[in-house]
């Protein structure tokens, strides 16, 4: 039996890539939809802030094209989440590749894989995550950068 | 912190039990209070019906001319290979469209329990095992399947062709005549039966009026609710954490868990529940990745496309709904809890030793009392409408097709 650790690693190794126009036509709609989202360096509209490394990452959760509060996430339902690497004023040239989310106190993770789109700038989209019960879920980063890889974690309560 | 609402309903549900005392009714109880934080969390069960804006992967959904062909062909045994078994043979209306039967018997005896089919709209994943990630293509299945209806593509055209009234609805709904040889027959059929389907929504329970009445602060209502249902939905949000998983309005979060219940199959097998799920789905012609979906823009198909086999999926089945549950008796994927008393003994006696080794981590046996139990029995009960629903009547007879079948 593997691990709970090696049963989990960062969705960054399984990330698919779509076909070419799916990924053309949800980056020209990402890029529409995040048009207020992603300036560097972040601010609280951006989101949750987390810093490592000297990188600086905002995510914000998003449900049909609009943001919502972290804490509002819905149990049981799809959502997408935003993403924004920053180092300092400017986009860190850093790239998100792998995002993934566990309950810890369960000992188990997510039931969907999401797939990560480049929107440029630093900017990124997660589709396909979904909390399927309630209770704490503890969101993992996987950023790459010229410095290596950094891990940067995030907790949510879903109610 | 209690609220001051549910103080006065404490307050009359007392008043009640002591006039219960007092012309010799059941005794009385300790008045039951919810705080805030259950009073919202019992919000999160409604409302009822929960909003619905039809299938966008069904042409046919909400189509009275095909509502109309596929409640037809719901009740026709002529679908079947030996004319004798109906989708209705095993989903009967007057049990929730559930047959009773430990498991499924059509043209063999199946290995699973017959799901309900009330408000099957609302569902995310279809059957046990969520094979199917569309209403529509889990009707496909059991006409096609040699175990259940044992049909085809020919013998579908075959009655439909039979049928002045049957041909005519066809056309109306999808606007060609059908054929054994167009591609698109058998999902439309299929189609059909789910667009009647789709119209099977059970009426509130007495949950639902309770939970209103709590959000309205209507005391005098919510006073009508009984004590015993109170306590096992304090039990139900609390110390059982059922609503970790039998969540929202439908009670059911739509996704799967292995809560210890055998996955053995007589004589001789397993049943791999979700792992094989998973797989036969992928590999359908007629998930919603492939050319039979509607949406062209397949924003429906997110949970087809981003689905994560893994190993725990082996012996985990869908989390049930919880509503109508006095109609589908017995329980559980394989039926062998015959009540919903078995259904609570079963999680207050779980054999930890049943659970899949890298499944959930925080089902625990609940040990809870006989008055705990009866508790939750009555709970559950009250999820339930207090008589079967009737089945809906088919469209009005304004279609300019024969009424006659």
């Amino acid at each position: 039996m593997k691990s709970y650790a090696k049963r989990y690693p960062l969705a960054g190794r399984r990330w698919r890539q779509g076909d070419g126009w799916s990924v053309l036509l949800l980056a020209i709609v990402g890029s529409v939809a995040a048009s207020a989202f992603g300036a560097c360096p972040p601010t609280v509209a951006d989101g949750a802030n987390l810093v490592r490394d000297g990188l600086q990452l905002a995510w914000r959760p998003v449900i049909g094209g609009s943001p919502i509060a972290a804490t509002a996430i819905p149990m049981a339902r799809h959502f997408a989440i935003e993403v924004q690497v920053c180092s300092g004023a400017t986009p860190s040239g850093a790239t998100l590749a792998g995002l993934d989310a566990t309950m810890p106190e369960h000992r188990h993770g997510m039931n969907y894989r999401p797939r990560i789109v480049a929107l440029g700038d630093g900017r990124f989209r997660a589709e396909g995550m979904m909390f399927h019960m309630s209770g704490r879920w503890q969101l993992e980063f996987e950023v790459q950068s010229a410095k290596g890889s950094s891990r940067l974690f995030d907790d949510v309560r879903v109610r | 912190m209690t609220f001051g609402f549910a103080e006065r309903i404490a307050r009359l549900v007392f008043l009640g039990a002591g006039l219960a005392l007092l012309s010799g009714g059941p005794a009385a109880a300790v008045p039951i209070e919810f705080t805030d934080e259950e009073i919202a969390r019992i919000a999160s069960h409604g409302p009822w019906p929960p909003d619905w804006r039809g299938d966008p992967g069904n042409r046919a959904s909400g189509n009275p001319a095909a509502i109309w062909l596929g409640q037809s062909l719901f009740f026709d045994a002529r679908l079947s290979a030996n004319g004798r078994v109906s989708c209705a043979a095993c989903h009967r209306p007057r049990s929730g469209f559930q047959d009773g039967r430990l498991t499924a018997r059509g043209l063999a005896r199946g290995t699973r329990n017959t799901p309900g089919l009330l408000n099957v709209r609302h569902q995310r994943w279809f059957g046990w095992d969520g094979g199917h990630d569309s209403l529509w293509s889990a009707s496909l299945r059991p006409i096609l399947d040699p175990r259940e209806m044992g049909g085809s593509a020919a013998r579908g055209a075959r009655l439909l062709k039979s049928s002045p009234s049957l041909a005519c609805h066809y056309r109306e709904a999808f606007g060609k005549p059908p054929s054994a040889d167009d591609p698109d027959f058998l999902p439309n059929l299929a189609k059909a039966i789910a667009a009647w389907q789709e119209t099977l929504v059970s009426p509130p329970t007495p949950f639902d009026r309770f939970r209103e009445a709590l959000a309205d602060k209507d005391a005098a209502a919510a006073a009508s609710y009984p004590q015993a249902a109170r306590r096992g939905l304090r039990h139900f949000l609390g110390r059982g954490q059922c609503a970790t998983c039998h969540a929202g309005p439908l009670f059911s979060n739509g996704e799967f868990g292995d809560i210890g219940v055998p996955f053995f199959v007589r004589p001789a097998g397993v049943d791999p529940g979700r792992q094989g799920g998973i797989k036969r789905l992928l590999s359908s012609p007629y998930n919603l990745l492939g050319a039979y979906n509607d949406d062209a823009t397949r924003g429906n198909a997110v949970g087809t496309r981003h689905l994560r086999p893994e190993h725990r999926n082996f012996g985990e089945f869908k989390v049930p709904t919880l509503r109508n549950l006095t109609l589908t008796a017995p329980y559980m994927h394989n039926g062998s809890l015959a009540s919903l008393r078995d259904v609570v003994r079963h999680y207050s006696e779980l054999d930890e030793d049943r659970l899949h080794s890298d499944g959930e981590r925080i089902l625990k046996p609940l040990m809870l009392s006989a008055g705990e139990i009866d508790d939750l029995v009555a709970f559950l009960e009250t999820l339930s409408p207090p008589a079967p629903p009737q089945p809906p009547l088919p469209p009005p007879g304004a279609l300019p097709c024969p009424a006659r079948r």
